[in-house]
Formats: structure tokens, sequence, C-alpha cells
């Protein structure tokens, strides 16, 4: 099928079922978003788990270990659509180099305490509830459309878990600075998360063939449309606020910034730098790239050893 | 003052607080085990689908904040019970539900 062909289902609100339905361009941007999906939903699995470590009580732990269970679910989800797609998912997953791995740079920097992982329930889930759920409104490959059901509602009891601790941590004024700290450098984080400004971005076969519904800058709207409300009715400062005339958000600093990986820090002193130099920085990867992919390759290794033995 | 609400209506009002992942109510789910009323206070037994259910505290928090809305109800006692629990307890509509989301 050619391009126009399948512009023309797509159109009449087909969805794609296959490959038989579907152009060369499309699967490849199909692939594509699928690795990123796959990868994100993956790797938060080892930065959790690391984060985990810093639960106040075992319940929480047992539910951070809940939260893992489901995103390795939907990391299963991403990577069994491409194996269905005739990729080799074993390589992909098992034998990649770490610095290939698709996922956002957030998760490449580590988190440390309990308050960054309750804040990552509460902002990087709610990245992934609003991509998600983009795709699943938008999405016209029918597979994805109908496996992102369960995912919706799973990443739902994870914004709720993240909400719940920052909404309590916020009431003490013990952790309340050590939450704050926690959001200034993820907040941030998370608006580059949605990567390139309209502008700027390339890969338009994602909104042209109805891979994802709305664009980067809207995504980033959307998530700040819930995020900002939610941290100043528990007290917390963000740097974003709602322009009333226009209805939509307003980053408070320059934007984006370079980052002080060492220190958790955005170098607000520089001023915005461009997007070429973020791009760089997501390029080289984060301090905790290699680590958290080397977790997740560790027993595929010690298999194929055992069985080369 | 309200009377005290009946067993039954306790078992209404749980009919209407969901888990917190997939939208199919407690009731339904078959994990409501007991339900008294004595003196103002709601006693609810509550059985988990598993020991290392991730959403214990949220449950119980959604439990004693709906019971809590009840006229005539001024504590909730929830009481965790380790009795078995399986697919085979969730109702037909909780079944329906649970397909609906992709996971039944």
């Amino acid at each position: 099928m050619d391009d126009a062909e399948l512009l023309e289902r797509i159109r009449q609100g087909r969805l794609v079922e296959g490959p038989e339905h579907a152009s060369e361009r499309y699967l490849e941007g199909l692939k594509r978003t699928l690795v990123v999906s796959g990868d994100t939903e993956l790797i938060s699995a080892p930065a959790y788990l690391r984060a985990a470590q810093h639960a106040p009580r075992m319940q929480s732990y047992i539910s951070v270990v809940g939260i893992i269970q489901d995103e390795l679910g939907h990391a299963h989800i991403a990577y069994r659509m491409l194996r269905d797609l005739g990729v080799d998912t074993d390589a992909l997953v098992y034998e990649r180099e770490p610095k290939d791995f698709r996922y956002p740079y957030a998760f490449d920097v580590p988190l440390d305490s309990w308050y960054e992982m309750v804040v990552a329930n509460g902002f990087y889930d709610r990245a992934g509830f609003v991509l998600l759920g983009d795709i699943y409104r938008h999405t016209s490959y029918g597979p994805w459309k109908r496996a992102l059901v369960k995912v919706d509602r799973e990443e739902t009891f994870h914004l709720r878990h993240g909400e719940r601790w920052m909404r309590t941590l916020a009431q003490d004024p013990e952790h309340k600075p050590k939450l704050q700290a926690a959001v200034d450098w993820m907040f941030v984080m998370t608006l580059e998360w949605f990567g390139l400004p309209d502008d700027l971005k390339r890969h338009t076969e994602q909104l042209g063939f109805g891979l994802k519904g709305m664009s980067n800058d809207e995504l980033r709207q959307e998530w700040m449309s819930t995020a900002v409300p939610f941290c100043e009715s528990i007290g917390i400062d963000v740097p974003a606020h709602l322009d009333e005339a226009t209805g939509r958000y307003v980053i408070d600093i320059p934007f984006p910034l370079e980052f002080d990986e060492g220190e958790k820090r955005w170098l607000l002193e520089e001023g915005a730098i461009g997007w070429d130099r973020v791009l760089a920085r997501w390029k080289r990867r984060g301090p905790a790239n290699e680590e958290f992919v080397a977790q997740l390759q560790a027993g595929y290794r010690d298999l194929q050893a055992g069985l080369a033995a | 003052m309200s009377a005290a609400p009946t067993p039954e209506e306790l078992r209404g009002a749980l009919a209407e607080v969901l888990d917190p992942e997939y939208p199919v109510s407690l009731v339904d789910l078959g994990l409501v085990r007991g339900l008294a009323v004595e003196a103002r206070t709601a006693r609810v037994q509550i059985a988990f689908c598993s020991l290392g259910c991730p959403c214990t505290e949220l449950i119980r928090e959604d439990v004693e904040e709906r019971l809590l809305r009840l006229p005539g109800v001024e504590r909730v006692e929830i009481e965790e019970v380790f009795e078995r629990w399986s697919r085979t307890d969730i109702t037909p509509r909780g079944l329906a539900a649970l397909r609906r989301a992709g996971v039944a």
C-alpha cells in the first residue's frame, strides 16, 4: 500500500490492523514510536526499583513494586507489537547498546529519595498518561489502541499514588522543603520530556499518519494543565502559570536550560540554551543509563553464558 | 441525629467505590466480606486480591471516605481478613467491566 492509499484509509476513520494496510513510511514511524514507548516503560522499572529502597513503610514499597510490575507489562505490550511487525525484540531489548535506548533523558537521572520517587509518579507517570492517552484516543494503529485501554487505567493508579504522597508530604513542614527541591528539578525535566517545540519538530509522519493526535507543544500544555493546578493546590511552587487571557500555560523561566547532573540543578543563571544543546545532552545520555540498561540485560547475559558453557 | 445505616446500605455505598486501577467496584470484585454497624461505627471486613496488593492503603482510604459520608456513620473500622480470593469471587457485572478494560 502506498502513502496516498493509506492516508485515504485513515481519512475514512478505518484503523490499520497490520502491515498489509500500511506503507513503509507508516511502519517506520510506528516502529519508532513503539520503541520509544517500550523503552520508556521498561527503563522506569530499574529507575523506580532503585528509588523504592527509600520507601518509608513496607506497604509503600509494595505499592512501588506493583507500579513497576504494571510498567513492565506496558513495555511488553509495545515490544510484543514490534515483534508482530517483524522486529527481533530479543536483540532490541537485550543486545542493544545503552546509548541506543530511546527513553527520555529524565530516567537517566537517578531518583535518590522517596520525595523524588513520588514526584516521579506525580510528574513522569503523568507525562506517560498524557502521551499514551493521546495515542489511545488518536492512533490509527488498531492493535495499539485496543491494548492501551488497560494501560490508561493502570497509569491512573500510579498518578494517584504520586499525588497522594505529594499531598501528604506537602502538609508536613519537615518534609515540604525536600518535596519542593525534588519538584524544582523534576518539573523542568518533565517539560523537556515532551521534546522539541513544534516549530523545530521533524518526524511529521507521527501526526500525518495519525500515530498520535497532539503535537509536542500541545502535549506539554496538556501536562501542565493538570500538573500546575495540582501543585498549586498543595502549596508547592512551580515555574509556570495559566495565562487567563489565552487559556494557555506559560513557563516562567528561561527554557530549555542546561542541567547539572551532579547537583540535579538547572543552570538558570546561564539563561535559555538552544535545543541543539538539549539534543546533544540527550544523545550523550545521563548518569544512570549504563547502570539501568545493564541491570535489565544481566539475566539474559547470564542465560546466554550458561547456554554457551 | 440520623439513624444508623443498615449493612445493606453500607454495601450500596461500597458499590460506588471503585478499585484504584480498574473501573470495577469493591463489591463486584468480591472484596467485601463483612459489614456491620454498631453505635455509629461502621465495621468492614475486606479481603485483598493478593498479599502483595499495591493498593491496600488507597482502598482503605476510599472505603473510609465513602462510608463517613453516610448519615449516621461517625467512625469506620476496617479489618483486613486473610481469606482466599479468586476470580470466581468477581460478580458477572464485575467480570464484564474488567473485560471492557481489557484485563479479564
